[in-house]
């Protein structure tokens, strides 16, 4: 038996198909939470409508990646095949109207920071990778890759209390709800 | 989508056009179309003198190929939504095929092409077969007068040219007809049933083919053949890439304006709009990849052959029209059409829609109209002067022809939305197209 005291990460709750959790998803949106989340086996569409989550900043860091790949690209074909080492090809000129031949770079540079960023920023705002979740504890949630549709709502939510977001859950039409404690290493 | 739509949200008996309030309209623009076509066929055969003849020839090739374009794209996307199998579009693909629907009104404008008199100013080479003496054959003849048509002359011969256009305008008709009797004969079939949507798909693929047929050479046959030495691997999906997308436009512009008379209720909505406006934004960037591709091809081969093409449009004030292809063909609107929430508003959607409209008339008028003074110049010195950049005065031919085909374009545009239900209220995938989320 342990005497340690565990750290509580939260409410974890079960339902029972993508439907009756979209409902509920609903209702966790509109009495105010903002740090839980839904676990299903597979997408469920307008899921993130029903959870009230905001457009991600994703695209914004995409562009202003692909502007840098663009920039980057004619800054290195501008002054390596222009300013340092005038390179003459069938009498093109050698000069800002030698801009065609760079565009391929352009744009394949433009592409490829945009792609980084769409990688790099997506696992930096999600947090991956990591070596563990809390959720991880709870023996029932496995089967969020199987057959398992589940809501966790976080203690270090402002509207967290045990017993009313517990409660609330239950209200929702969430079974085997389960007080997830994070695990000791 | 505020609410789930369900059967009972589909106007049962279908969603049609108030015919009384656009008849005025259809009047005024049938009267402007009328007119303008009697005048534009005394021009084309000469009764106003061979000035007049030689320079309006090709103010009609613009507005005709601008106009053409446009019914081509409606029926490149009906093909594409069939033969894609797709959901989403259900409740705009009655607009589609009302667009395609216009191609075989818009095609007969080009029947002055067929005449000696019109295409005299236009095609050179045909000049050049006609002008082969008695008792030799065209192919003798050739390989005197000139090696390049000796050489083309498989492709490039009289009775194939008119062989082609009877093709175009037979071929794609009919496959526009057909496609649009079957979906609008399923709005009053009581039991309608999956089987006209299996039909469409299973005749839009090889329809594909004739439409990639007519776009490819309708360009090759009324543009290329403009300069019978100039040639462009990238011809037909550079017209391809400005049809797809200004075709489009068209549809978001209908759409805007059928749900502004209160049409299309609890059928197309943001959504709808956003997957437009992903579509032109799509093709915005396409039009630019291909007709950069293309400059590039040229700019870095520098063949004498192929170089003419931008030599006559990069110099004098043509240069200037060229940039603003690059400025507001491309960037402007790549950088407006990214934002989503720009793309889910019908209105705003619409004004990128009419600018992109804009480009398309500057990108057609780059593409025939300098080519007048170079050709005419050489044609007909005597009447057009020496080979110049641009010919006083011709632009208002331009003007007139544009407004003449234009009016035409949407009086039978108009007319073709008042026969048939606005959308297609008993396909069996209209009320997952009506729910749609993206």
């Amino acid at each position: 038996m342990s005497t340690t005291r565990k750290r509580v990460y939260g409410y974890l709750a079960e339902f029972k198909s993508a439907s009756a959790l979209y409902k509920a998803a609903e209702k966790v949106r509109d009495a105010g939470f903002s740090k839980w989340d839904c676990y299903t086996p597979y997408p469920v569409h307008g899921l993130d409508g029903a959870m009230g989550l905001k457009r991600s900043i994703l695209p914004w860091f995409v562009f202003f990646g692909g502007m840098t790949g663009t920039a980057t690209a004619f800054t290195l074909a501008y002054y390596t095949q222009v300013v340092l080492y005038p390179t003459v090809v069938q009498a093109k000129p050698t000069n800002i109207f030698t801009i065609p031949a760079f565009f391929p770079v352009m744009f394949e540079l433009t592409i490829l920071f945009a792609g980084f960023t769409v990688l790099f920023g997506l696992l930096g705002l999600i947090q991956l990778p990591r070596l563990n979740h809390p959720l991880f504890a709870s023996k029932q949630f496995h089967r969020a890759t199987d057959d398992g549709f589940f809501i966790a709502i976080e203690a270090r939510d402002e509207k967290f209390s045990p017993q009313g977001t517990r409660d609330l859950l239950a209200d929702i039409g969430g079974e085997n709800i389960e007080l997830v404690e994070e695990e000791q290493d | 989508m505020s609410h789930h739509v369900t059967s009972s949200d589909i106007a049962i008996h279908g969603d049609h056009l108030d015919k009384s309030k656009v008849s005025t309209l259809k009047t005024i623009l049938l009267i402007v179309a009328g007119i303008g076509t009697i005048v534009s066929l005394l021009a084309l055969f000469g009764v106003f003198g061979q000035f007049f003849q030689g320079t309006y020839a090709y103010s009609w090739v613009f507005a005709y190929y601008f106009f053409l374009t446009l019914s081509i794209g409606g029926v490149f996307w009906t093909l594409l939504h069939n033969v894609s199998n797709s959901g989403w579009g259900t409740s705009v693909r009655r607009t589609f095929e009302n667009l395609g629907s216009t191609f075989p009104w818009i095609f007969l404008f080009g029947i002055p092409l067929l005449f000696p008199q019109v295409n005299q100013y236009l095609f050179e080479w045909m000049n050049i077969h006609r002008a082969t003496p008695d008792g030799q054959t065209v192919k003798e003849h050739l390989h005197h007068a000139d090696h390049l048509l000796y050489n083309k002359q498989w492709f490039m011969n009289i009775p194939f040219w008119l062989g082609r256009f009877a093709f175009y305008g037979i071929g794609l008709s009919f496959v526009i007809w057909f496609l649009r009797k079957l979906s609008t004969a399923q709005d009053t079939d009581p039991k309608p049933g999956v089987e006209r949507v299996l039909r469409a798909r299973y005749h839009s693929t090889y329809a594909l083919i004739i439409f990639a047929l007519t776009i490819t050479f309708t360009g090759f046959d009324f543009l290329m053949g403009q300069d019978y030495k100039w040639f462009s691997t990238m011809w037909g999906v550079y017209l391809f890439a400005g049809t797809a997308l200004n075709s489009m436009a068209v549809i978001v512009l209908i759409c805007t304006w059928l749900i502004s008379k209160g049409h299309l209720k609890h059928v197309t909505g943001p959504e709808h709009f956003h997957i437009m406006g992903k579509l032109m934004f799509a093709f915005t960037t396409f039009w630019a990849y291909i007709t950069f591709s293309q400059y590039f091809l040229i700019w870095y081969a520098n063949i004498t052959e192929e170089t003419s093409y931008f030599l006559i449009r990069n110099t004098g004030n043509w240069n200037i029209g060229m940039i603003c292809l690059v400025v507001f063909h491309f960037v402007v609107p790549f950088v407006v059409l990214l934002q989503a929430w720009l793309k889910k508003n019908p209105k705003y959607l619409s004004i990128v829609a009419v600018f992109s409209l804009c480009m398309h008339a500057l990108d057609h008028y780059l593409i025939t109209i300098p080519e007048r003074g170079v050709s005419l110049g050489k044609i007909k010195p005597e009447v057009f002067g020496d080979i110049t950049t641009s010919i006083p005065g011709a632009f208002w031919g331009d003007i007139f022809a544009f407004v003449t085909i234009g009016a035409a374009f949407l009086f039978v545009l108009l007319r073709a939305l008042g026969q048939h239900s606005l959308y297609p209220n008993r396909d069996p995938r209209i009320l997952e197209s009506a729910n749609l989320s993206n």
